[in-house]
């Protein structure tokens, strides 16, 4: 097996550059960028297996790779937020520079080992036919096994995720306006009469409570001037706006929250 | 071409093949069942699909394995289908069963460890009457069963309004069955591509599985995604190894390796950085040594019945799979790289013992505890002869049934709150149920080693296969940490059998009849293996590995 | 007969387990009777085998049977006796009806810890554990398969291991959780060695197998680095179990926390393991190493000699006492095994025995004795011998055996041990002579102070923490007669009442065997004599001893 000068010139250039797109992905504190990069590696990828009379194998790559799957990436990118990025804080101390010690370490042990044996020909021969049906033959017959079971790897992977994120809340049967009443006035944990609108953040809905403004002062327009006294008398012991007497209401609206959220979530 | 012949070029032999077929199509099947069955009818018709599956491929092993038909690869070399290989499958399905078993049980917890909406459930037990959960929570004395109380409480308060039983994920049936089918086709695969396939289809569905208990959501799911990331990572080596173990012989096939390390003389560079690569990524799997920092964290966060699943058969396939690798591709090559691996069975025999001493969580210590363990196989492993063979064959069934029974027996002690997984949770727990502190005493005796329990006799024939093969270190170095170990595995007996209980300490619950029947499973094995080995020792010496 | 050895090793665990069942069904008595019941069957039939035993039969074992057990491993569960085995088995049929009933059956048996019910456990859930004891026991000493014999030799500690955790004293997590540990430890160190041994067999045999005479056949090709090594793994955990010296921590621990019975059989015949291996796997299967390393185990044994009558003068525990009192008497048993001569040997055989009975008693005693006074402190009692005098000559006859008074068993085994390791190893023999006179000091002393002179001490005089135990044992109307003529001492007396009827016949089986082997120790020594003799040929070292006891 010789190398012709132009493959050889077209190593040279897709190499470094396949290598800047791995270390690119890597090191960009991007997400987007990180999958840019990413795309680069790949594409170079994809033209080094062409040079190599893979055309087939090339072209797939790019498509599947790059066209198909990093496009996925991007677009769950887009929905989680691009601003979403780790964090950099060093939970143990020198581990980045282990890290980076030991990583390096084997990847010189790797390339030595690689190096060493570069000289000495490998025992891997072009294959005869084509390049698609050299392709399909091993598919379906040399690696039919590997190859049916990544589907068992497909099917695996399709129920998980849909496992994973249609789990939240079981869909109960829908609830009737009369069966909602009935429940509020025979519950025991129910409390009877209107609960404060979504939205509104209140630990009590009686009229002695008064209402909170957003800085967590009282506002004067709520305090009832019939029991402004019991209200005065309340608001000085600031703790004692959730006590357990309030546990009920406390509960309802916690559930309220929860429920929201997760419709929330739905959409 | 005709089918007939395709299929004869490939070498289907759809005897030798059946239960591979079998628990992949099962899988298939559960997840159509998913789509079309009703809701409240899934969970029962699951676990008898699940369960029929396992059982009819474990009985095509054994009629394949008794009938006499010699070992064959099939599917054009991917597959090797041979006396241990069988071995092999055989106890991955038989521990299937109460792993199955085990995962269906809804009896120790309400609506199971997979309801799909603990808050719901939660909700609707609340609404039927506060007092009589409370009840239990605060714990009885001994042996009552949560889940009667709820469901007293529930027939009690519920007045006109049927509360629906809680859903569970039954989608953890198919991913048992994809996952024990990617184990089966591990631990026989014959080159490596099919190897890593095979890993990846038995590792997607337990990283999934683990991160499935709602109810400690966090926990678990942060079990997930430790296990997910470490495993990629671990798959990632196993590639990088095989591809450098292609460029070597130029090919993956392990027979083919053993022939190029043989041939004419050239570098052997490639040969062991590929095989350190590959080994890495098994290791990792078989949580050994230096490379089980996953193990601890996953198995307290994973739900209990997946933990027991795959302590038990994950171990199995792994180490079906170094053994196959070791013996048929690098068996010729043995004295070179054996050095490198005893250091690794000495470090997973000290870690697993010395950080299993410092754990105060039953859990944990279990998983360190199967850090030790792997050690040991290990040690059979290394000893490429026939007696290390079986010896190692048998430590896996052996070990494997007795984790199982730990561990279904871990999830029974419940304080109000969930498992007791704590240490100080089972003080005095011989008073409060007698007959679960008499089993795990066993198990725990078993881990430990001590005769007349399956431990021994697996340690006895791994250590003897070792130092019949010229490993007096090794096997000096396992029975210093064995003794060790015994250390933490009594400390757990002391605390049980003579310490006073804590007067509110978790309570007992009355295990339902699946998790019975696989504790039961669990702990005769345990005995069986202990008191009369022999069958299980011939079938497992009965062959070797098809090169 | 080798039936009868089967059923020797059944009856005990079938015994166990119906009083177990019985236990577990809330009737206790009855578990008890039944439990006594079995031990005396059991004891009924040692003593047919005993006669069927045949001194002058060629064959090493007698009454051998073998089941093929695991096959792939060689190893068959086979027993069959020979005549140093017979007479532990013996010793064992002796002590265990006399523990069960000791604890049973008398009042004077100690309090055991309360259960989950706050109640003291029963004494049912003792006895099975006890039968239990003895029937692996009894399977360890008739194991001709060294398999067979390792595993015993584990499962043993797990009966032990609760008797002392369940039933023992105030810190007897402590001491049963060192107690598993240290044989644990030993025994898996004695692992690698069964294992190394049985790989020798496969590479020089053959086959491997765990036969107990394929491997002494194996003896003779093993060269003498790899005997050492294995030698080594056998005699580390023999020397726990004995215990010699440096490796003894766990004893007096285990020994005083046990209750008294349990503590009766773990001294008296469940440490006795450890020296009945020294005679049956490593001097036989490792003859070279043996005599190679003979030096080390005699300094052992002649620093526990006198290290362990030390410090037992120095102990103010009765319990811990006892312990090191067989300590040092183990001291003697290992000197007399390696010294080599027919003499020693058997004296050693034969010292296995009497020690058994002769701790057995002084166990008992002391356990009698706690049991009056709630305390075995040595301090807290004084002068007892005037409030209770049978339980003082009792105590006296304990510990002249103990000292190895002439006319007593132990004097015996003694005297042969001496005498056989005279020749071989005088300088040995001379400082473990030294030891007789320790013991003579530590028991006389022990005696002096809690059992003459006026009537002194916390549990004899104050109000202990016995006082009320005291009061329950001596109630009944008998006591009234006595108040009147002696007021003071009367109140004292009260809190004091000497043995039972029910206690003397417990401890008269005892006495009765101290003097019948003090005087007439023949039946035994013929029985063991055998055993020396072909122990002694297999080590293949001459008899430094001539036939008519003269040194050559």
């Amino acid at each position: 097996m010789t190398t012709t000068i132009g493959e050889a010139i077209g190593f040279w250039i897709l190499g470094p550059v396949a290598l800047a797109g791995g270390l690119g992905m890597v090191f960009s504190r991007n997400a987007v960028h990180s999958a840019l990069w990413l795309v680069l590696t790949m594409l170079s990828l994809g033209v080094i297996y062409m040079l190599q009379a893979a055309p087939f194998l090339g072209f797939t790559q790019i498509i599947v790779y790059t066209g198909a799957i990093m496009m996925l990436f991007v677009f769950v990118l887009m929905m989680v937020g691009r601003d979403a990025s780790d964090s950099v804080v060093e939970v143990l101390r020198g581990q980045r520079v282990a890290a980076a010690v030991l990583g390096i370490g084997l990847a010189g042990l790797m390339i030595g080992a690689v190096a060493q044996s570069v000289g000495v020909p490998l025992a891997a021969g072009a294959p005869s036919g084509s390049n698609v049906g050299g392709l399909g033959l091993l598919v379906f017959q040399r690696y039919l096994l590997a190859f049916e079971l990544t589907s068992a790897l497909i099917i695996t992977g399709a129920v998980g995720a849909m496992v994973y994120t249609f789990a939240g809340r079981a869909k109960s049967k829908a609830i009737t306006q009369k069966e909602r009443v009935a429940e509020r006035l025979r519950g025991p944990l129910e409390k009877f009469g209107s609960r404060s609108g979504p939205g509104v953040f209140a630990t009590a809905d009686s009229v002695a409570t008064p209402a909170l403004l957003p800085d967590g002062s009282v506002a004067p327009e709520s305090l009832s001037a019939i029991i402004e006294a019991t209200a005065r008398e309340r608001l000085g012991h600031a703790t004692e706006l959730s006590r357990p007497g309030d546990e009920h209401d406390t509960a309802a609206h916690s559930h309220h929250a929860e429920r929201g959220e997760i419709q929330g979530s739905q959409t | 071409m005709g089918s007939q012949s395709f299929s004869d070029a490939l070498g289907v032999d759809y005897g030798a093949l059946a239960p591979l077929l079998i628990v992949l199509g099962g899988a298939c099947v559960s997840v159509l069942l998913e789509a079309v069955l009703p809701r409240v009818r899934r969970r029962s018709v699951q676990l008898v699909f699940s369960l029929a599956v396992v059982v009819v491929a474990l009985a095509a092993v054994i009629i394949r394995a008794t009938s006499g038909a010699g070992d064959v690869v099939v599917l054009a070399g991917s597959l090797s289908v041979d006396a241990p290989g069988l071995f092999l499958w055989g106890t991955l399905l038989a521990l299937a069963v109460p792993s199955v078993l085990m995962l269906a049980d809804r009896s120790v917890e309400p609506g199971g460890v997979f309801v799909a909406d603990p808050e719901a459930l939660a909700e609707a037990q609340e609404r039927v009457g506060a007092g009589s959960l409370r009840s239990t929570s605060s714990g009885l004395p001994s042996g009552t069963g949560t889940d009667t109380h709820g469901v007293v409480g529930r027939r009690g308060g519920a007045g006109p309004e049927p509360t629906t039983p809680p859903e569970m994920h039954t989608e953890i049936f198919p991913f048992v069955l994809f996952a024990l089918g990617g184990m089966l086709a591990f631990s026989a695969a014959n080159d490596l591509l099919t190897m890593f396939v095979a890993l990846e289809v038995l590792s997607l569905p337990l990283y999934l599985l683990c991160g499935l208990a709602r109810r400690r959501r966090l926990l678990s799911q942060e079990a997930a995604v430790k296990y997910f990331l470490l495993g990629a990572f671990a798959s990632a080596f196993f590639l990088y190894g095989v591809a450098l173990l292609y460029g070597y012989a130029g090919s993956v096939r392990l027979a083919d390796i053993a022939a190029s390390a043989a041939g004419p003389l050239r570098s052997d560079a490639l040969l062991f950085a590929g095989l350190a690569l590959l080994v890495v990524g098994l290791m990792f799997k078989a949580s050994v040594g230096p490379f089980h920092t996953w193990t601890p964290d996953v198995y307290q966060g994973a739900p209990t019945p997946v933990t027991a699943f795959m302590a038990a058969c994950t171990k199995v396939a792994a180490f079906g799979a170094i053994l196959r690798v070791f013996t048929v591709a690098f068996g010729t090559t043995a004295l070179e790289w054996r050095g490198v691996l005893w250091a690794v069975a000495i470090a997973s025999m000290v870690i697993g013992t010395v950080l299993g001493i410092t754990q105060t969580d039953l859990k944990r210590m279990v998983a360190y505890s199967s850090v030790a363990h792997a050690g040991f196989i290990l040690i059979g492993c290394l000893a490429i002869t026939p007696a290390g063979l079986s010896g190692t064959l048998f430590y896996l069934l052996a070990y494997g049934f007795t984790t199982i029974a730990i561990l279904g027996l871990v999830s029974l002690v419940r304080s109000g709150d969930g498992e007791a997984g704590h240490l100080s949770g089972y003080a005095g727990l011989a008073q409060r149920s007698p007959v679960v502190a008499a089993a795990l005493s066993f198990c725990l005796l078993a881990l430990a080693g001590v005769p007349l329990t399956s431990g021994f006799t697996a340690k006895f024939a791994v250590f003897s296969a070792g130092l019949a093969d010229g490993m007096a270190p090794l096997v000096i170095v396992g029975l210093v940490c064995s003794a060790i170990a015994a250390f933490f595995y009594l400390r757990v007996i002391v605390l049980m059998y003579f310490s006073d209980p804590a007067p509110d300490g978790p309570t007992v619950s009355l295990p339902g009849p699946m998790t019975t029947v696989a504790i039961t499973l669990g702990v005769a094995v345990t005995l069986l293996l202990g008191v009369l080995p022999t069958a299980a020792l011939e079938w497992a010496g009965a062959g070797t590995f098809l090169g | 007969m080798s039936a009868l050895v089967i059923v020797l090793v059944l009856l005990p665990l079938v015994g166990a387990t119906v009083c177990g069942v019985l236990v577990k069904g809330g009737r206790d008595a009855t578990a008890r009777s039944a439990g006594f019941a079995v031990s005396l069957v059991e004891l009924v039939l040692v003593a047919v085998i005993w006669g069927l035993f045949d001194p002058s039969a060629p064959t090493r074992f007698q009454g051998e049977s073998s089941v093929e057990w695991i096959p792939a491993f060689g190893v068959s569960f086979a027993l069959g006796l020979d005549g140093i085995a017979l007479a532990m088995i013996a010793l064992l049929a002796v002590l265990v009806p006399i523990v069960i009933a000791y604890t049973s059956f008398t009042r004077a048996a100690e309090r055991f810890p309360d259960g989950p019910d706050g109640e003291p456990r029963g004494a049912g859930g003792f006895v099975a554990l006890m039968l239990s004891l003895q029937g692996v026991l009894v399977a360890l000493f008739a194991a001709t398969d060294v398999f067979v014999f390792y595993v015993m030799f584990e499962v043993m500690l797990v009966p032990m291991y609760f008797i002392i955790g369940r039933f023992g004293g105030a810190r007897r997590q402590y001491a049963a959780v060192k107690f598993f540990l240290y044989s644990f430890l030993g025994g898996l160190i004695m692992l690698g060695s069964v294992i190394g041994i049985y790989v020798a067999s496969g590479t020089r045999l053959g086959a491997a197998t765990f036969d107990w005479a394929e491997l002494q056949r194996l003896a003779a090709q093993l060269p003498e680095s790899t005997q050492i090594f294995l030698f080594l793994g056998f005699f580390a955990a023999f020397a726990i179990k004995a215990p010699l010296v440096p490796l003894h921590t766990w004893l007096p621990d285990a020994g005083a926390q046990a209750p008294i019975g349990g503590g009766v059989i773990l001294v008296g015949v469940l440490d006795k393991v450890g020296v009945f291996g020294f005679l049956r796997y490593c001097l036989p299967l490792f003859p070279l190493a043996s005599q190679t390393l003979a030096p080390l185990v005699l300094v052992l044994s002649v620093i526990g000699v006198l290290y362990g009558a030390l410090l037992a003068a120095m102990q103010t525990d009765m319990k811990r006492f006892v312990s090191y009192t067989s300590i040092a008497h183990f001291g003697f048993i290992g000197l007399g095994i390696f010294a080599f001569s027919q003499q020693s040997v058997a004296g050693s055989a034969l010292y296995m025995v009497n020690h058994g009975i002769s701790t057995a008693m002084l166990f008992l005693v002391v356990g009698m004795l706690a049991a009056r006074g709630g305390s075995t402190q040595i301090a807290d009692y004084g002068g007892v011998g005037k409030i209770a005098p049978v339980l003082a000559g009792l105590f006296l006859v304990a510990g002249l055996t103990t000292l190895s008074l002439p006319g007593t068993n132990s004097f015996v085994s003694e005297f042969l041990v001496l005498l056989g390791s005279w020749p071989r190893e005088p300088v040995y023999t001379v400082i473990a002579t030294v030891g007789i006179i320790f013991a003579a000091l530590y028991v006389l002393w022990v005696y002096q102070r809690t059992m003459t002179g006026p009537l002194r001490g916390e549990a004899v005089v104050g109000g202990g923490p016995g006082a009320a135990t005291a009061r329950a044992l001596a109630g009944g109307p008998g006591f009234s007669d006595t108040v009147d003529t002696d007021p003071p001492d009367a109140t004292r007396r009260a809190r004091f009442g000497d043995l039972s009827g029910r206690e003397i016949g417990v401890l008269a089986p005892l006495v009765l065997l101290i003097f019948l082997l003090g005087f007439f120790p023949q039946p035994v020594l013929d029985v063991i004599n055998p055993a020396v003799s072909a122990t002694m040929s297999e080590v293949g070292v001459a008899d430094p001893v001539g036939p008519n006891g003269v040194a050559r």
